[in-house]
This record gives C-alpha cells, structure tokens and sequence, in this order.
C-alpha cells in the first residue's frame, strides 16, 4: 500500500475494520483519506448504524 | 381465552426461520426446528419471566432443536454451494459496478439523518428485513451470523469452509447492498415517514 487509497479501497478497509484489526499502514492509509473524504466519512458512519441495527434486530427491532 | 402473548411469539417466525436457515441451509429442516421451537415455547410460555427479550429466549429454545437436527443431518450438511463459489470470483468484479475507474463511488452515499429515530419505528424494521432479503447469494446469511449473531470471521470461515478473505469480501459485499438498499428504501425517503 503506497500510503494512500482511494475510496473502492477505503471502502474495502471499513469493512474489513468490522471483521478484524487493521494493520499500522493500512490504519494510516484509511485516516489520510477520511481525513480528505466526506463521503468515505458517510460510509463509515453508516456501517456504525448498520451494525446497532443488527443488534437491535436480534433483540427484536423496534 | 387464548395467551396474548402466543400471537406475539408466532410474530418472532420471520426472525427465527432466518437463524435456522442460517445454521442448518435447508428450508425443510430450517421449518422443522422452527415449527418444533414455536410449540415448545407455547408450551412453556409460562415459564418465559421476562428477564430476557422475547426473542432472545426463543432463539435460545430454538438453537437446542437446531444442535439436533444438525447431529441428524451431519452426513448430508451442505456447506458452500457451487454458485455460491461461483459468486464468490464474481464479487471483486460485482465492486467494479460500484466504483469507477478511479475508485469513486458511482452513486455517492447520502449522509443519514436521525438514523437513531428509524431504529424507533416499525416501518424501519420493516424495511430492514426486506433490504436482508436482498443481500445477493451467501451474503445474507453470513452477514446474518456475523453482525446480528455477532459470530467471530473465524467460526464463520470453518462453518462455511472458506478462507478469511473471502469471508471478507462477502461481508463488504452485504454491508454495501444493504446499505443501498436502506439508504433507496428508507433513508431517502425521509419526507415520506411521518416524522
């Protein structure tokens, strides 16, 4: 990794930081571009909800 | 006069046939446990003090029918399918429709507003199930056991008998299309929630 990713990358780190711990430069890499994309910040705001809504699910929903 | 609360555990079927289906892969067995769960917990319905979430409790009844027909069929257990495998060399390229040369994301994600309020209503939960329904081949189901069963990768990669990374790559894959499909069928509908 070359320090930085675009967000197909950053999408695949997000995700990946659900299931297991980032390595330091895949670590690095993801806040550099959080840091420079609104959109990628979206993204990882949105797996947060996703993941209390499966949480929620399993104890019943609403 | 019949329990209110019967009409109240048979609403839990939905939820208790996709953690059937989860563990066991076959519809006729799945129905089986779920049918033998619901009539033990009717049974024991008096017993249910509460302390735990309704479908907490009969998840728990649920999982013993489970463990049983999982011994019975432990010969003829289906792990990954074949189009599931197929899937699986398809889902690198499924990313390529989403991002552009670039990287980019072809359709920008819209920042969710209130998401704390849609886990309050009904209609979210609706929404929801059917966003699940959605997730294309294993991702349904594997993303059922990790994120709403809370199972470690590791289970998942033995259970299923795949590697690491592609268990990886068919959670990105479900937490993209679910977040798609929430985002179309709920949280870009917002004007139209009542809220």
């Amino acid at each position: 990794m070359a320090g930085s990713v675009n967000c197909r990358e950053a999408s695949r780190l997000l995700s990946a930081a659900c299931d297991r711990a980032l390595d330091a430069e895949e670590r690095q890499a993801l806040q550099y571009h959080l840091g420079r994309c609104a959109m990628c910040r979206d993204f990882e705001s949105q797996l947060k909800i996703l993941r209390r809504a499966a949480e929620r699910f399993r104890d019943g929903g609403a | 006069m019949t329990d209110p609360r019967f009409a109240q555990i048979e609403s839990h079927r939905p939820y208790l046939m996709r953690y059937a289906l989860s563990q066991l892969r076959d519809g006729q067995l799945a129905e089986e446990a779920v049918q033998e769960a619901l009539a033990s917990a009717l049974e024991s319905v008096a017993t249910f003090g509460g302390k735990s979430s309704l479908r907490t409790w009969l998840t728990s009844i649920l999982r013993f029918k489970v463990i049983d027909l999982q011994r019975r069929a432990a010969s003829d257990r289906q792990h990954l399918e074949s189009s599931d495998l197929a899937a699986l060399s398809e889902d690198e390229g499924w990313l390529d429709e989403l991002f552009d040369e670039t990287g980019h994301l072809l359709e920008a994600p819209r920042a969710w507003s209130d998401p704390e309020a849609a886990l309050e209503q009904r209609r979210f939960w609706e929404a929801f199930e059917k966003c699940l329904d959605r997730v294309p081949g294993a991702g349904g189901r594997v993303f059922f056991k990790r994120e709403i069963l809370g199972e470690s990768t590791e289970a998942i990669c033995k259970d299923e008998r795949i590697s690491s990374s592609n268990c990886w790559v068919i959670l990105h894959r479900a937490r993209l299309a679910l977040r798609s499909c929430l985002e179309k069928s709920w949280f870009g509908k917002e004007s139209l929630h009542g809220r």
